[in-house]
């Protein structure tokens, strides 16, 4: 084929200016998009008419899987937000759950005579501590 | 009792003529929504899955309303759909690449099959048109998004003015300003497309 012909050719297939040209090209892509592609709209349209016939509480329950992108990105963006906020992750605080054991550190803390045997921290108060709970050491009695 | 077996009747004939009514809608729809969507996205599944979602929506929330509001309603949602995508993968971006040994996010499991040409072209019309469209969607992609919107949404799709101004979200003014220079773009880019 020499130039000539081939550009004949082109101006039958792609008349027109850019637009037109490029409206053709676009119309023949559409053509060319694969059936795996083609199945899975065909899918999506389906499932859409059906939840059209459904009532709109239903559809949430159907379709769950329809927010999980919503959901992973909005956690995604959270995880992000906060490490970029916090710059690294901090230690965990610990929660206390039984409402007593809360009062009883509170007790611990505001008790000054609590805390001077808490800043002494030497062995032997851990040892009279592990005698009074076992109930049955030596010196347990002595010591009351 | 006749009367409200006559009123069920009545009311199944509407949904039933709905229901066709949005399955041809659809239908008329999705091929060119995937373009705009892969076009936007870059990405096969990615499109997809906001074409799907696109779809839903406009069927969960706007199917009761006029039929010919439906195609601005569903590019409006599309675009949105699009921009949360392209957001959500700059995170992800950000994220992965902070980890080693991840997958490339642009690597697609290509199917030979689906890929082979269709014989209907000569080898050499077939060619160009590979070359028109490749640059074609080469010059697409490096558009600015809203240029790229205005581009498809006219070109592609036929909306008119207003239609692409209410899928958009922005005035007619917008629309010809967007549309226009992305004209300008394209024809620096590929002069008049003649490949």
């Amino acid at each position: 084929m020499n130039a000539g012909e081939g550009e004949k050719e082109r101006t039958t297939l792609l008349p027109g200016g850019l637009e037109v040209r490029s409206r053709l090209i676009l119309e023949e892509s559409l053509s060319r998009i694969d059936a795996r592609t083609r199945s899975r709209l065909n899918q999506a349209r389906q499932a859409a008419v059906a939840a059209a016939s459904q009532p709109r509480r239903l559809g949430w329950l159907i379709g769950p899987q329809a927010l999980m992108p919503a959901t992973g990105a909005a956690a995604v963006a959270v995880l992000v937000a906060a490490f970029m906020l916090t710059g690294a992750p901090r230690l965990k605080t610990p929660v206390v759950d039984n409402p007593a054991t809360s009062f009883d550190v509170l007790d611990l803390v505001t008790d000054d005579d609590a805390m001077n045997l808490m800043e002494d921290n030497d062995n032997s108060f851990y040892e009279w501590a592990a005698a009074q709970s076992d109930g049955a050491a030596p010196g347990a009695g002595a010591s009351t | 009792m006749p009367a409200t077996s006559g009123g069920d009747t009545l009311l199944n004939d509407t949904a039933e003529a709905r229901s066709k009514a949005l399955n041809q809608f659809l239908a008329s729809v999705e091929l060119k929504a995937y373009k705009i969507a892969q076009a936007g996205l870059r990405h096969q599944d990615d499109a997809l899955d906001a074409v799907q979602d696109a779809m839903l929506q406009l069927a969960r929330a706007y199917a009761s309303r006029p039929p010919e509001e439906w195609k601005p309603l569903f590019y409006r949602i599309l675009e949105n759909r699009i921009r949360d995508m392209q957001r959500r993968r700059t995170v992800r971006g950000r994220v992965m690449a902070w980890l080693p040994f991840r997958r490339d996010e642009d690597e697609e499991d290509v199917d030979p099959l689906a890929q082979a040409p269709s014989p209907e072209l000569a080898p050499v019309a077939r060619l160009e048109l590979d070359e028109a469209m490749s640059a074609l969607d080469g010059a697409l992609t490096e558009l600015p998004e809203r240029q790229r919107q205005a581009f498809l949404l006219r070109n592609l799709e036929g909306l008119d003015v207003a239609q692409t101004a209410q899928a958009m979200g922005c005035s007619e003014g917008s629309v010809k300003t967007h549309y226009f220079r992305a004209l300008q773009a394209l024809r620096q880019k590929l002069g008049e497309l003649e490949l």
